[in-house]
């Protein structure tokens, strides 16, 4: 660990501290505001259906906009803190905050298996910790933070011995990590999006740590392989992967119906939508409206063209971040952004994917647009580090090869390169 | 669009991969939004527009009460309770809130239903109030609903079943003005075609709704009044039980306008429990749908042929011999000793068969040929109206028979026979108004029993009534027919009758046929009589029957006279002099 340590401050004494890229924080609040007009336009429906539902009137037409809110300030918070604490910290301590999420992740399941209060259940998965009045938190967000960390810090060091492509000094002992996540994610949790994401978080890491192409697909076939057995060993995931498979002549089951009305939602929308606080399948039709299916209320809501803006946006952020990895130069902060390129990258394709009938149903959220507090506030913290890192870039010549330290390419400009917005291009 | 890096074409890789992943999402968003879209807005709209019905209220029916309209027949909503034992999630506190509530209302071992999970709709309570129901509400229990019916409500309870008709379980009015007035009661059920949410809640969102409100029925106003129904109906069942008869119908009518004030038969029923009758015959309305031979309340009009076709007068006279042969046959008398040379005045009051046929002869010069029979049938049918449908507006009315003159049936012996009211089928309801423009001055009225409807603020509207036959017999003929009545019940009876007042009526007795033939063994008693001061103001007609009974016209009396003298006190009828 001493050596982790020693890679990351090095980066950061190398470079000098400049202008972070506020790009991220534009296309993240441009999302953030999306998605909190999506729970202003459909709180009211959604709160009627829970209202009647339940039997109560519990929920008022605010509620959701003013948790989102509150969330979002939250999400924001997180994400301001997360950009100041020196990263180098965060980096000291990722084995820690690895260690925390799986005990976090052990306890739960201890809970749950208990039947204890504070594990919240739902249809047989324990995935959240109930704190009351304060909510419910879902310890994999946190265990996926922790994993994003330690495996970078991890793959780093063996990069830089060259040993990304050794089996038994990184790929194995990766693979033990992998599992003992998946054990408690997909094993017990029943979270195979989260699963997924994990996955993606590494894969990415592996790809820009110069994994071998061969090995790359080797692992990629390994991992449809475990995947294919975990769909196998579990209903309501052969359950989603046969709906799928049967397209529109599914039988009727939840994940049939699920997919019917979210493609309804997206379909009815047309080409500019049906308007705010017009959308019908929000009153009740399409399960977790304001949720997992944020996108397809969205989709009726906003039309193709407010899909496409969605879109966009995504992919700015999403190319941001890959920007960010690449003119980073110690490998621990580069991989750092490529993971949350692959959380991010996972969670908005796997969710889109499935809206829109082209991937089976996972069960994860689109980040930034959902409601829901834990999702939102890693992203944020994940977003918060990017955004960090991305004050330690350098720049040098397009297509110039650079294991240097920055100040050459700047003093070459003659000026601050990051007091111009249109600095890379 | 693709990002220029630095370096390191690993990067470049997830960059290509992440912007073909978005290419075929937009792709994929045009296929279904664009493309797609307008299969996709038709699955939308087939799931979320509904079509709700809301439902007309059936119009209430009114009495008449001293002039002003008075309910008879209201609604009520009540509630059916079912429970969706698979929603239940506390049994304990289901079962105790339908007990203690509803405990009068529940269906047989309703705790049972609760426990049945092969089920999601079972009723536990029937006929449940609003009050009751808002209770069970207010204990915000799981798995319990309700549904509104909306219910007839008789506050009068049997008065005027048989004219009411009852509304069956399938909503549809049976016999009597609920029959009659089905489609007018109804009123048409208004649609609502609306986008709802997920629980059929209807929302304000598109333009797909439409809004057609319930036309609620027609609240109808009859003439009937509902004391001197009460009161009819009463004297009516003490009539009964003195006789020890178990049939018997009463109608009385206003003869100055045709409005029927009271039609009252037994056995009667009560249309709120409908259900509970056993014997269909009280559903009956007889006086409208039970045609019979009235036998010799028919000499009236016999007798008004004769004046008003200036054959006789009523102190013309004619020999007496107790028999009369028509054809083949000879025709008795059936009281006897009246014999000699006697006026028609007094063969009406003592009902002599033989003045009758005497009459009929002398309508045509000396015997019942096709010219007394023509001007018979003329009289009796085409300007009394009997045999005819009134057009009372009461389901089931039954036309009734009576013979032409020039057909098989309508020969000598038939017509001989009507002379005194055999041979011939006419409803009470008929004979109620032949015998009331007979009295009245020799308007026809046509009968009629809708008084009116009832507007927006609860005002009578008048129904619009036929036009009356005028001049069927003379003013002359009927002031003599008139005296003639008074005369004939003055001669036995005139000591029950209050005094100052002109009360005249006619008796009939009708042999019932038994194996074929005519038998005095078991006789229909009638008595048709009329009542008021300087002119007629009410036209009582009572039938009696039993099986194996005789009962003769003098025995029902008592039950016109109870109601006479009744409706002369409730009308306010001043007496003279």
């Amino acid at each position: 660990m001493e050596r982790l340590r020693n890679v990351g401050t090095n980066a950061v004494n190398t470079v000098r501290k400049h202008r972070p890229d506020y790009q991220i924080v534009l296309y993240m609040g441009l999302l953030m505001l999306l998605g909190l007009i999506v729970m202003y336009a459909i709180g009211p429906q959604r709160a009627h259906v829970l209202n009647t539902a339940y039997g109560t009137d519990f929920y008022s037409a605010t509620y959701f906009f003013t948790k989102q809110a509150i969330s979002l300030a939250l999400a924001v918070a997180v994400f301001i803190a997360v950009s100041k604490i020196p990263y180098t910290w965060l980096q000291k301590h990722a084995k820690h905050l690895f260690i925390i999420g799986i005990v976090a992740c052990v306890i739960l399941a201890i809970a749950g298996w208990a039947d204890m209060a504070i594990a919240y259940c739902s249809l047989g998965a324990c995935r959240w910790f109930d704190l009351g009045p304060l909510g419910s938190i879902q310890p994999a967000e946190f265990l996926k933070f922790g994993l994003l960390m330690f495996v970078a810090g991890f793959l780093a060091v063996r990069a830089k011995m060259g040993l990304i492509n050794d089996w038994y000094k990184t790929l194995i002992p990766l693979g033990v990590i992998m599992s003992v996540v998946a054990l408690f994610v997909v094993g017990i949790q029943k979270d195979m999006g989260t699963g997924i994401a994990m996955v993606s978080i590494v894969a990415s890491m592996l790809v820009v740590a110069g994994l071998k192409l061969r090995i790359g697909i080797l692992l990629l076939g390994l991992g449809v392989l475990a995947g294919i057995m975990l769909i196998l060993i579990a209903p309501h995931r052969l359950d989603r992967v046969t709906t799928f498979l049967e397209g529109d002549n599914a039988s009727d089951t939840a994940a049939s119906y699920h997919i019917t009305h979210a493609k309804i939602a997206i379909g009815s929308g047309g080409f500019l939508g049906v308007g705010i606080g017009n959308s019908v399948q929000a009153t009740g039709y399409l399960p977790e409206a304001i949720n997992d299916s944020v996108f397809a209320i969205m989709g009726e809501t906003f039309g193709f063209v407010g899909l496409v803006i969605v879109l966009i946006l995504f992919t700015a952020l999403l190319m941001r971040l890959l920007i960010v990895s690449d003119r980073l130069n110690g490998m621990t902060e580069r991989l750092i952004v490529a993971g949350i390129f692959g959380w991010l990258a996972a969670h908005v394709i796997l969710n889109i994917a499935a809206m829109t009938g082209v991937f089976p149903l996972t069960g994860i959220t689109l980040p930034l647009l959902s409601f829901g507090g834990t999702s939102m506030i890693f992203i944020a913290s994940a977003l918060g580090l990017a955004f960090q890192l991305s004050a330690y870039t350098v720049h040098t010549n397009l297509g110039e090869r650079s294991t240097d330290e920055d100040s050459n390419g700047r003093r070459r400009l003659g000026r601050s390169r990051y007091t111009s917005r249109s600095s890379y291009r | 669009m693709l990002p220029q890096f630095r370096s390191n074409s690993r990067i470049r890789l997830l960059a290509i991969l992440c912007l073909a992943i978005m290419a075929v999402f937009v792709m994929r968003l045009f296929y279904l939004q664009v493309i797609e879209h307008g299969r996709y807005s038709t699955l939308a709209d087939n799931e979320q527009i509904k079509r709700l019905t809301i439902p007309a209220q059936r119009g209430e029916i009114y009495m008449m009460d001293n002039g002003n309209p008075v309910k008879v027949v209201l609604n009520n909503t009540v509630y059916t309770v079912f429970v969706d034992p698979q929603f239940i999630d506390d049994k304990q506190a289901v079962v105790k809130a339908i007990r203690e509530i509803a405990g009068g209302n529940t269906v047989e071992n309703f705790a049972k239903l609760v426990d049945r999970t092969d089920t999601r709709y079972q009723i536990v309570a029937r006929n449940v109030s609003r009050k009751q129901a808002e209770l069970m509400k207010e204990r915000n229990l799981k798995g319990i609903g309700f549904q509104a019916v909306s219910e007839r409500v008789y506050p009068e309870a049997k008065l005027g079943g048989q004219v009411l008709g009852f509304v069956n379980y399938e909503g549809k009015g049976q016999y009597g003005i609920e029959e009659e007035f089905n489609v007018a009661l109804q009123g048409t059920d208004g649609m609502l075609q609306s986008v709802t949410d997920v629980g059929n809640v209807p929302l304000t969102i598109g333009d797909h709704n439409v809004d057609v409100p319930a036309k609620n029925g027609k609240d109808i106003v009859l003439t009937i009044d509902r004391n001197v129904q009460a009161f009819t109906e009463r004297a009516l069942r003490n009539g009964l039980r003195k006789l020890g008869a178990p049939y018997g119908s009463v109608l009385v009518m206003d003869p100055q306008n045709g409005k029927v004030l009271a039609m009252a038969n037994l056995p009667d029923y009560n249309p709120g429990k409908y259900y509970t009758v056993q014997d269909a015959r009280a559903f009956n309305n007889d006086i409208i749908s039970d045609p019979y031979e009235p036998g010799s309340v028919i000499k009236t009009f016999t007798v008004a042929t004769g004046i008003n076709t200036g054959t006789i007068t009523p102190q013309s006279t004619y020999t007496n011999t107790d028999y009369i042969d028509v054809e083949d046959r000879t025709i008795t008398n059936a009281t006897k000793g009246q014999t000699g040379t006697i006026t028609f005045d007094h063969a009406y009051t003592w009902s002599l068969n033989t003045g009758m046929v005497t009459i009929a002869q002398r309508l045509g010069g000396g015997s019942i040929n096709s010219k007394a029979r023509t001007v018979m049938y003329d009289y009796f049918h085409d300007r009394f109206r009997l045999g005819e449908m009134t057009g009372i507006q009461l389901a089931g009315e039954v036309q009734g028979i009576i013979d032409q003159p020039n057909t098989g049936n309508g020969d000598a012996v038939r017509y001989s026979n009507m002379s005194f009211g055999q041979g011939m089928d006419p409803t009470m309801l008929q004979v109620g108004a032949a015998f009331s423009s007979v009295v009245n001055g020799g308007t026809y009225y046509h009968p009629t029993i809708i008084e009116g409807t009832v507007d927006a603020d609860g005002k009578l509207v008048p129904a619009k009534q036929k036009t009356p036959d005028t001049n069927v017999v003379s003013e002359s003929t009927s002031e003599q027919v008139r005296n003639m009545a008074v005369r004939a019940r003055k001669a036995f009876y005139a000591g029950s009758d209050k005094p100052g007042f002109t009360v005249g009526g006619k008796t009939g007795t009708s042999q019932a046929i038994v194996n074929g033939e005519y038998t005095f063994d078991e006789t229909t008693g009638t008595y048709i009589g009329f009542g008021g001061d300087s002119k007629p103001r009410y036209v009582i007609m009572v039938r009696v029957s039993g099986p194996g009974l005789a009962i003769g016209g003098q025995d029902v009396i008592p039950i016109f006279t109870d109601i006479s003298n009744w409706m002369i006190d409730y009308q306010k009828l001043e007496p003279k002099g």
